[in-house]
């Protein structure tokens, strides 16, 4: 496990160097709530200003987990520096370990500035408890983005990968309302996304301090599906990673 | 059949591996003995006073991808401290072998043992250090971070400063991975195989890509390792640097192991001396007969002779009459050597089977 940690930490220090990680994770949603946050409109019934933090949000964690691990996944493994891994005495699951152990840590900044922003720019108003089960609950809710980069990551290669990401980002993004919340049939279609579940967890809790038990199984099949499509697509690459 | 399994058997058929380590000079003879003739099948002993378990053992190992052929039956032992060339020309399997010893591949049949367990345990123990030609480099992070990192994984880690120094990377330890000429990139992937405490190394190609001075300091630092005790295995082309740099060579050819020995054994192998005359009057037959012929090329009157023994070849012309003209004995490179082993296999491989029931 140490060896893992140290690959982490070491993840997480190249992320913090990549300012163009640093843009999609941080400055963008930044920029987005600045210009969009302080509508007067509702959303899931909480105030615009809430939903959109929590959109904004996730948007930056999102990417952080997703776009980022997926191509850097694919060409990691066209380049061989995942086989050079295999070679040395990591164990065997190491390198997917640390990869979402850095997600982990490098959304954290994501969500905690749009927080903030909601906080004292949005004027976003409730209960400790409240700021603290929504950051968990998109936090955790990256899990899910990283387990699908794994396994988009191993299974195609680095040209194909980056159209691939954008238009999952962008489905995710756009039918999961993390930029407008969802109404009407559209509402219908994305109630089933990801994307959609884990903003709906945070708005009811903002909402009426309860979470509904079908989001929550929402995100946990989704996890469970894209934990094994990687489990599988690392397997299946076995021989040639 | 029977002497296909002799061929081999010296370093796998008999369990212990007892063909190489503590066998008596006999045990050396017969093998020499049993190939210096026209069989198309060497093997020779090796390093007859070295003993122990081998480091690394490939019992019948055979792969396939899909109904291609990669390895092929392939059976050897390596011991510690040995320093052992794996050569042959593209696609005979080098790589493929490394890569099913390193747990990347598994065999399709067969058995492979690193340190007396499977591979995947030996690699995960920390007791092999390795460079592949298709291993990469992190990216965005220095010489220094990357060689850190990989250090920190090992068990039994060599201090950091130590493997930059030897591999000769000291001097560009501060700039990014990414941004490294070829040869650098090269250098950096051997500090990566040389950072743990290792006892076997195993390198694919590891000058590829390296100048000639490049090439000449690795070399002389990889000396270094190997005088500490390692057991080193290296797949190459550059003939030249088997015949220098290894105590044994393998030779192999379409996943095939064709000759097993040192380097003047393997030269000995394929007719270690080229003679050519002139003659007159020329009698195949009594040519084919002649002693320690490996191969024989006749061109109207010029006679080539590639002989194991050339002068037991040449006094037997003489001693039958013959007065040939224009005489030249020249010593065959390893090079030669090599490409007269594979392409006697080549040309053998059209009716392999035959070969084989001799």
């Amino acid at each position: 496990m140490s060896g893992t940690l140290l690959l982490a930490k070491a993840e997480i220090s190249r992320l913090r160097r990549n300012k163009r990680y640093l843009i999609f994770t941080v400055a963008l949603p930044v920029m987005f709530y600045l210009i969009f946050g302080k509508q007067n409109a509702n959303g899931y019934g909480v105030s615009f200003k809430a939903f959109y933090m929590v959109g904004m949000a996730s948007f930056g964690a999102f990417s952080g987990a997703f776009n980022n691990n997926t191509i850097r996944i694919s060409q990691e493994r066209k380049d061989g520096w995942i086989r050079q891994l295999r070679l040395t005495p990591l164990p065997a699951n190491g390198y997917v370990v640390a990869k979402i152990l850095a997600s982990m840590a490098t959304t954290v900044p994501s969500i905690v500035v749009v927080f903030l922003l909601g906080r004292f720019y949005g004027g976003v108003q409730m209960p400790i408890w409240k700021w603290i089960v929504c950051a968990l609950a998109i936090w955790i809710g990256t899990l899910i983005f990283a387990a699908l980069a794994v396994a988009l990551g191993y299974k195609l290669d680095p040209d194909s990968v980056q159209p691939v990401a954008i238009v999952v980002f962008f489905f995710f993004s756009i039918f999961g309302g993390l930029w407008f919340p969802l109404s009407g049939a559209l509402q219908k279609f994305g109630e089933f996304t990801p994307t959609y579940q884990i903003v709906k967890i945070s708005t009811d809790v903002i909402g009426q301090g309860s979470i509904a038990l079908i989001n929550v199984i929402g995100v946990v099949v989704w996890f469970v599906i894209f934990v094994a499509l990687a489990t599988l697509a690392v397997r299946s690459t076995a021989e040639t990673v | 059949m029977s002497q296909y399994e002799t061929g081999y058997g010296a370093s796998g058929n008999n369990g212990g591996g007892s063909g190489y380590g503590g066998d008596t000079a006999q045990d050396s003879r017969d093998g020499y003995a049993s190939t210096s003739g026209h069989s198309t099948v060497a093997s020779y002993s090796y390093g007859a006073s070295r003993g122990g378990a081998p480091v690394v053992s490939f019992e019948n190992v055979s792969k396939y991808y899909g109904r291609l052929k990669a390895v092929d039956g392939l059976t050897l032992d390596l011991r510690a401290g040995e320093t052992t060339a794996l050569l042959g020309p593209n696609g005979a399997g080098k790589s493929t072998s490394l890569d099913m010893l390193l747990a990347l591949r598994k065999p399709t049949s067969g058995k492979i043992q690193m340190f007396g367990s499977d591979p995947y345990t030996g690699v995960k123990s920390g007791r092999v250090g390795a460079m592949l030609q298709s291993g990469g480099l992190m990216p965005e992070v220095t010489v220094r971070e990357l060689v850190t990192l990989v250090t920190g994984l090992h068990p039994r880690p060599e201090p950091v400063e130590t493997t930059l120094k030897r591999a000769g990377i000291a001097q560009f330890a501060d700039q990014r991975v990414d941004r490294l000429s070829g040869g650098q990139t090269q250098r950096v992937r051997f500090a990566l195989a040389i950072c743990g405490q290792s006892e076997l190394i195993v390198l694919d190609e590891p000058t590829t890509a390296m100048d000639v001075e490049t090439r000449r300091l690795f070399w002389s630092s990889m000396k270094e390792e190997v005088a500490e005790g390692r057991t080193l295995l290296f797949a190459t082309h550059y003939l030249e640097e088997a015949d220098q740099a290894a105590d044994r060579i393998l030779v192999i050819n379409r996943g095939r192991l064709l000759a097993d020995g040192t380097p003047a054994e393997i030269k000995a192998r394929a007719g270690a001396k080229r003679i050519s005359f002139r003659l007159d009057e020329v009698n195949e037959p009594f040519l084919l007969g002649l002693p320690g012929l490996v191969n024989l090329e006749v061109r109207h009157d010029i006679v080539q002779i590639q002989s194991s023994d050339s002068d037991a070849t040449l006094y037997a012309v003489l001693d039958a009459g013959y007065r040939p003209r224009d005489i030249e004995v020249t010593s065959l490179g390893l090079e030669q050597a090599f490409l007269a082993i594979t392409a006697e296999d080549d040309a053998a491989n059209g009716n392999a089977h035959a070969g084989e029931a001799i």
